[in-house]
């Protein structure tokens, strides 16, 4: 099962396709959250997934916006989609009968 | 300040993988934070690199294994033979220890390098921490101090062949491991300590994971 920031970082990137890459994923994560992540946990993490099979990195293009630097690029991979949503599916479960998802269901009807 | 900052930053990159140090230097550009933000996030990095490079048994074995009781052997050592040098007042008596010395610091400051590369930095500590306390607490009135360091030299060739080469010819190391066990096995007929044994592992250890020559 993937862990919290996990699963972040793979909705992360899934969500931004083409256009995921370390720097993208983290302003996603810092506005989803409200907390920005560290480099450090961010690039660790994304190692961690990539030796799991969950995501492929690359380098590519670099950028006049980025001092001429090359990106790390990511793309979620079919095992990583599967993963994550088990992780999705599994959050939901747990939270069906949690106070705040029943009212958020009720205040929704 | 601001300049200064940004060459630490740049600097700290450099520890990193090449390709890994561009992406993060590119990230920060991007983020536009100040420089000692960015001087601690990149450190951050850093810091958690080196502690998963020390999950491994790798590092351990370089640095506690083998770098810091090795730096002490070589010392008593190089100091026995200054003092035959001394005595004898020549080469030819010598020549059999001299290789012998140059043979086990080249093996050990190999294997010391190509165990564990990006903690080079831990195993260069740990062999130059003793030589320093050994140096400060040098007392033989007709010896020069430096006369300890001797293994140094075929050591600092050995690290830096070490950390270049992906490794070296089975038959080679081989024959380099044979001369080695030869060399300590006379020496130990001339009252060498038995402690002395402990350096050939590195020439077998290079024996053991050489490579195959293909042709």
């Amino acid at each position: 099962m993937l862990g919290e920031f996990e699963y972040l970082l793979i909705s992360a990137a899934s969500g931004l396709g083409d256009q995921a890459y370390s720097g993208a994923i983290q302003r996603e994560i810092a506005a989803a959250t409200g907390r920005r992540c560290s480099i450090g946990a961010l690039y660790t993490t994304i190692d961690r997934l990539e030796g799991k099979g969950l995501v492929k990195t690359w380098m590519g293009d670099a950028t006049a916006q980025r001092g001429g630097r090359a990106k790390r690029m990511v793309r979620v991979t079919p095992k990583g989609v599967q993963a994550a949503k088990s992780f999705y599916d599994a959050v939901l479960g747990i939270s069906r009968g949690a106070r705040w998802a029943v009212k958020d269901a009720g205040g929704g009807s | 300040m601001r300049d200064g900052g940004r060459r630490a930053v740049e600097f700290a990159a450099q520890l990193l993988d090449v390709e890994e140090g561009e992406a993060v230097l590119g990230d920060l550009a991007e983020g536009g934070e100040s420089w000692w933000r960015d001087l601690l996030d990149i450190s951050g990095l850093i810091v958690r690199r080196q502690v998963l490079l020390w999950k491994s048994w790798r590092p351990w074995l370089a640095s506690f294994g083998l770098a810091l009781p090795a730096s002490f052997l070589l010392m008593g050592f190089s100091l026995g033979v200054t003092r035959r040098f001394q005595h004898t007042g020549g080469m030819p008596p010598l020549a059999e220890r001299i290789l012998l010395l140059g043979a086990w610091a080249w093996t050990g400051g190999y294997v010391v390098a190509s165990l564990s590369k990006r903690t080079l930095w831990m195993s260069v500590a740990s062999c130059f921490l003793p030589c320093l306390f050994c140096l400060a607490r040098f007392r033989v009135p007709a010896l020069p101090s430096p006369c300890l360091l001797l293994f140094l030299p075929p050591a600092i060739w050995g690290v830096w062949r070490g950390s270049r080469l992906s490794g070296i010819k089975t038959r080679t190391a081989m024959l380099l491991a044979a001369a080695v066990t030869m060399l300590t096995l006379l020496l130990m007929g001339e009252g060498l300590p038995a402690v002395n044994w402990v350096l050939i592992w590195p020439a077998w250890y290079l024996a053991a994971t050489g490579e195959t020559s293909t042709l």
